[in-house]
């Protein structure tokens, strides 16, 4: 996927999430990641992104920008 | 930055607390044409209505070409305020046809990239397109006054092709079969003026425009900006910067150019709460800036210049000719400020007009040359609007969907590059006219590997240059005059069929330039060429022992060929003048 197609698809996205309207957006969304589960089909990668998604991964400064969830301890 | 809206400029009374810009506009007085005190008609090929950036730059390109007009200004003199503040390497290109870029150059600030920040982490860095061949930067601040100042300094000097008329409104515009009535008013009293051609650069509120019966279609924003402009000492480099949702203003995002003369721009994004009046009063501004200079660090002693409100507009005409008359510019179409293609786009609407209005006016093409000048501008407007729009969408979410989707790319981005192009301002870079009818031979133009393809613009290279009997290093860019111009790629060969086809084509009196770009070090005749010897130029346009890329006026690539002819670069230019078959539109 190159830049002007994942500006693409994620505008695309960003429609769709808009239009099922506010109170449906996280359902919307935990479909995709299910559906986007079975395409990638890789449950090393897929723990990966469920930590990166989580902030569990990622460095301070993004957890602290993102006000993503503390890590558990 | 285009300008605002007239209508949402709320330029704030000068208080103690406010700074002058450092620049006082000089005034010009009305002036009656000598047998207009009669009401007699006076006639001009070409009248331009408005005497600012796009209007100047018309006036000038036609005057490159040898032709007349007459520019048409309400009021007395350059504007000043918070305008457009960036302009493009393809702006200084086409600044430079026009004979102001060493003005630019000493005056303007240039920059290469920015920086964009999530609350205050750093999310993005990015560089425009640039490296060592480059002639030019790729951006250049400076103030829209200044830019005005430099092309009317320019077209005082060619008093003799451009007569400006200073404090003249129009009042009345009247097509006629061949060409336009206009009746116009001063403090001196009142006078018609006949023309053959009309170009409206009379921006947003266009009355060319209305007089054309054309109006613009499109989209316009919720989201408002307030634009201020201060007075701020720094040693900040000139940057782009941007922030969404900073500790300093929660919710909002800001953004900040460097300015020459210590001046800074801040836009930033009122919440949907907010009322735009009060939003650009000082207690309400003031406030706002402090907080995020001091979350910056920077010093305390700042002071507000101008503040006005700005409302993103995202429309255009579906085309720019009505018979005898031309639109450009803000006439023509609002872009969103964000990526900076308002004035930018301007500049490039006059070059692509005045080549062919030129020719036309001097009876060296058909009229149908000038829907052309519609075709590819309204594809350039549309290109404009949907890379703005994707710049506007991020910074001012339209909906909760965009917001949502937002938030998470900027908490991922410091950690994932890949997302991060999403955040990218997307700056303004000149728009190939891949499809344009005007675009020659196109089954011979697609054998190349490399270089700007028909309806694209020339490719920088650096190059050493001859001309006049003297070298020195300069660069290809600088090879596009108001001519059309053969770049003739060799080792040391010139079929003397090429001599022939200039003759003829001086003969006819179009202008054409044979310019020769040679591989090696060969002593050529008197003849202005370059010499390629880092062989940058040969590379960058894929070109062998025989290519010719053949370039309009405007520097767009018209046609190319490994192995021309004379007759195709005859047969090309011939085409362009003269397109066959039916001429549409003969008013």
């Amino acid at each position: 996927m190159n830049e002007a197609e994942l500006d693409e698809i994620y505008t695309e996205l960003c429609q769709a999430v808009t239009a099922c309207g506010h109170e449906a957006a996280p359902e919307l969304l935990a479909r995709f990641a299910l559906l986007a589960m079975h395409e990638i089909d890789d449950t090393a990668a897929l723990r990966r992104l469920i930590a990166t998604a989580a902030g569990r991964d990622a460095d301070r400064s993004t957890a602290r920008a993102g006000g993503a969830p503390e890590p558990r301890r | 930055m285009t300008r605002p809206h007239p209508g949402d400029s709320l330029p704030l009374r000068m208080n103690r607390e406010f700074a002058a810009y450092p620049f006082k506009p000089k005034r010009y007085d009305a002036r009656l044409p000598s047998a207009a005190a009669s009401g007699e008609t006076r006639s001009a090929a070409v009248v331009i209505v408005g005497g600012g950036i796009v209007g100047l730059a018309t006036a000038l390109g036609l005057a490159n070409h040898g032709v007349a007009s007459v520019v048409i200004e309400a009021d007395d003199g350059v504007c000043v305020g918070s305008r457009a503040i960036c302009f493009s390497r393809r702006t200084l290109e086409i600044a430079d046809r026009l004979g102001i870029l060493p003005a630019l150059a000493e005056r303007g600030l240039p920059w290469t990239g920015g920086r964009s920040f999530y609350r205050d982490v750093e999310v993005l860095r990015f560089a425009m397109p640039h490296d060592a061949s480059q002639r030019l930067p790729p951006m250049v601040n400076l103030q829209q006054f200044y830019m005005e100042q430099f092309l009317l300094d320019a077209a005082e000097r060619r008093a003799s092709l451009i007569d400006i008329r200073w404090q003249t409104r129009v009042t009345e515009i009247v097509g006629r079969g061949d060409g336009v009535e206009l009746a116009l008013e001063t403090p001196l009293g009142r006078y018609r003026l006949r023309s053959q051609w009309l170009v409206g650069c009379d921006g947003a509120r266009s009355a060319v425009r209305d007089a054309a019966g054309l109006k613009l279609q499109g989209t316009s924003y919720e989201g408002r900006y307030v634009i201020a402009d201060i007075l701020l000492r720094s040693d900040r480099p000139v940057e782009r910067l941007a922030w969404f949702d900073p500790p300093s203003n929660p919710g909002s995002t800001l953004l900040m150019h460097r300015q020459p003369h210590d001046i800074w721009r801040i836009d930033y994004q009122l919440r949907d709460d907010e009322d735009a009046q009060a939003a650009v009063e000082p207690r309400n501004v003031i406030p706002r800036i402090d907080s995020h200079l001091r979350m910056i660090g920077e010093r305390p002693d700042w002071a507000p210049i101008w503040v006005s409100l700005y409302k993103a507009n995202a429309l255009t005409l579906e085309r720019y000719r009505q018979g005898r008359m031309l639109l450009a510019g803000d006439a023509a179409h609002l872009l969103p400020i964000f990526g900076v293609r308002g004035a930018n786009s301007g500049f490039e609407d006059a070059d692509n007009l005045a080549w062919k209005l030129a020719l036309v006016v001097k009876g060296l093409a058909d009229e149908s040359l000038l829907d052309s000048y519609s075709e590819e501008r309204v594809f350039a407007a549309h290109e404009n609007l949907r890379f703005a729009l994707k710049s506007t969408v991020f910074l001012s979410p339209p909906s909760h969907g965009f917001v949502l989707m937002r938030r998470a790319v900027l908490v991922l981005a410091p950690a994932q590059p890949w997302v991060r192009s999403l955040i990218n301002p997307r700056q303004t870079q000149a728009i190939a006219y891949a499809h344009s009818s005007l675009n020659q031979d196109a089954s011979a133009a697609s054998g190349f590997s490399a270089g700007p393809a028909p309806g694209a613009i020339a490719a920088e290279a650096p190059m050493t240059l001859f001309a006049d009997g003297a070298a020195r290093p300069g660069h290809l860019t600088e090879l596009v005059q108001p001519a059309f111009t053969a770049l003739y790629f060799t080792a040391g060969d010139l079929p003397g069929s090429f001599a022939g086809l200039e003759r003829r084509l001086q003969d006819a009196a179009i202008p054409f330039r044979f310019v020769p770009v040679l591989s090696g070090q060969l002593p050529l005749a008197a003849r202005p060429h370059a010499i390629d010897s880092g062989h940058a130029a040969f590379a960058a346009y894929d070109a062998r022992p025989g290519t010719l890329y053949l370039l309009r006026p405007d520097g767009h690539v018209l046609a190319r060929w490994h192995e021309a002819a004379a007759a195709d670069v005859e047969r090309a230019i011939t085409r362009t003048l003269r397109p066959p078959g039916p001429s549409k539109e003969r008013s």
